[in-house]
């Protein structure tokens, strides 16, 4: 179980309740998860965070440079504008503040959530986080 | 001259039976008799409160000891890649288990059964759901060296404790001596033996307080002693009878055809000598460590207290909630279980056998302060 569909499956059923916010947490012991993070990133300047996110996950661990070209190609993406992003990291910052934000509150695993502050470890059921969204929707109204 | 011939002959019968049931050997060889016919129905088949959790002899409980122990079990170094502590799985704020259906695994693998709680865990004869190790101070090791859990190397983590100023002095205050692995153990061990259910309404109402069950919770102990067969397994103080039962529970299929399942379920099955590891299609449970056949698929019988605050329920976390756990066993249990029979409970009765469950057997909060992990 991916968090990705359950996530995406949350927001649908919560449209306009539920923001979501995304942080990068890429394993430091994995050759390709920092260029994935990047491809991701670059997937979302040009509207197709979920479709690159998804395939990373089906693809995992083949997550090369060579491959996440063949990827951005397969979403109809700019390749020029694409390949330019993750060769020259151009979310580097982003990402290392993420990890910076990680390590300064003690979080390792993945995934990990923050409902309205509510910490939940490790891949959950959509029934699981939408419990949780439902508690929060409920006292947020009063 | 028939009718009376009848009537003596059913006063003989009678004085018979009063003599059998009156004589000590053939009580003995009765009550053996029903033990042998019922396997989960013990002598011991019987509720006590929780009193207080044994403390082996050569591992004795020091207020130092056991917050050194603390200590360890929040630091992410007994991982390999120090992003694991055992406070990962055993979660304080998740009822000490994870409340995932299968327990958080170290990164790029995956584990394949469910993170117990360590709920009165000192109370257990045996530990991990196939019962490999005997004590607490056996077990904490297991996990570090797991390449699906810790994946830590034991040679490698007594250096980095060794190298912590404060670790160093706290193991000499505590053993006398420098970190090693069988000393990280027992301080974690020492730990675990606090983690226990208190004061739990349960307690309190076998102890002789008649108002601390509602009244759907006291007729859910009635089912759970009587028409539920709860009692069965669950018993004694830690609602436990520490053996092993094959219940045929369902696979989770959130598991079926995941390539890291599969080589964890491998790997645990070759390193113990399990010949076709690589066809093993199931989790063999108990198999894996005995060998015996009576074991295969058999899993230990958990404690049931704290059970509202430690779902998802069974080895393999297929059940998400206890409605899910009580129909499980309401309709006899998995297909072709030899322990289990449909129960034929009611709808209010499962419902107040879910009160007991849940509001008699939650203790109170048990509090924890956070070590600083040096």
């Amino acid at each position: 179980m991916a968090a990705g569909p359950v996530v995406k499956k949350i927001m649908d059923t919560y449209k306009g309740k539920v923001r979501l916010i995304i942080k990068n947490y890429p394993y430091k012991y994995r050759d390709y998860s920092h260029i994935a993070a990047e491809a991701s990133l670059a997937a979302a300047d040009q509207g197709k965070y979920w479709e690159m996110h998804n395939l990373l996950l089906k693809n995992s661990p083949k997550l090369d440079r060579e491959s996440l070209v063949t990827y951005a190609k397969e979403l109809g993406l700019d390749l020029k504008i694409f390949t330019a992003a993750i060769d020259s990291k151009k979310h580097a910052a982003e990402i290392e503040r993420d990890k910076k934000l990680a390590f300064d509150r003690d979080l390792y695993n993945t995934p990990t959530y923050f409902i309205n502050g509510r910490k939940v470890v490790g891949n959950r059921s959509y029934e699981y986080l939408k419990q949780i969204i439902e508690e929060e929707l409920k006292s947020a109204k009063k | 001259m028939r009718r009376n011939s009848r009537r003596t002959e059913r006063l003989r019968l009678r004085f018979r039976l009063r003599k059998i049931v009156s004589s000590p050997i053939s009580t003995l060889v009765f009550f053996l008799t029903l033990a042998l016919t019922l396997p989960c129905l013990s002598f011991a088949g019987h509720l006590e409160p929780f009193k207080s959790v044994p403390i082996p002899k050569n591992n004795s409980q020091t207020p130092e000891k056991i917050e050194l122990g603390k200590k360890l079990f929040f630091d992410r170094r007994l991982s390999g890649d120090g992003t694991m502590s055992c406070a990962t799985c055993h979660v304080p704020e998740q009822g000490y288990a994870d409340g995932q259906d299968i327990s958080q695994s170290y990164p790029t693998t995956r584990n394949w059964r469910n993170s117990q709680t360590l709920y009165n865990v000192g109370m257990y004869k045996s530990l991990f759901h196939d019962g490999r190790v005997k004590t607490l101070e056996e077990q904490a090791l297991f996990p570090m060296m797991s390449a699906f859990e810790m994946n830590q190397n034991l040679d490698f983590v007594e250096e980095e404790i060794r190298v912590v100023p404060e670790y160093l002095e706290a193991f000499k205050k505590v053993f006398g001596g420098e970190p090693t692995r069988e000393r990280i153990a027992m301080a974690i061990a020492a730990f675990e033996r606090t983690i226990v259910s208190l004061n739990a309404p349960y307690d309190k109402y076998l102890k002789g307080d008649v108002n601390a069950l509602s009244g759907d919770a006291k007729k859910g102990l009635d089912i759970f002693k009587g028409k539920g067969k709860c009692i069965e397994c669950h018993h004694g103080p830690n609602l436990s009878d520490d053996k092993y039962y094959a219940l045929n529970v369902p696979e989770n299929l959130a598991l079926a055809d995941d390539p890291r399942v599969t080589a964890t379920m491998r790997f645990v099955a070759k390193v113990y000598h399990y010949p076709n590891y690589r066809d093993l299609k199931e989790d063999p449970g108990r198999y894996l460590i005995t060998k015996k056949q009576g074991d295969w698929k058999a899993f230990r019988t958990p404690t049931v207290r704290e059970v509202s605050r430690t779902g998802p329920y069974m080895h393999n976390g297929v059940f998400a909630s206890l409605d899910e756990v009580i129909e499980f066993f309401n309709s006899g249990g998995g297909k072709g279980n030899r322990y289990l029979k449909p129960l034929g409970l009611s709808a209010d009765e499962k419902k107040e056998l879910k009160a007991f469950l849940v509001d008699a057997l939650s203790g109170e909060e048990l509090k924890i302060t956070y070590p600083d992990v040096p």
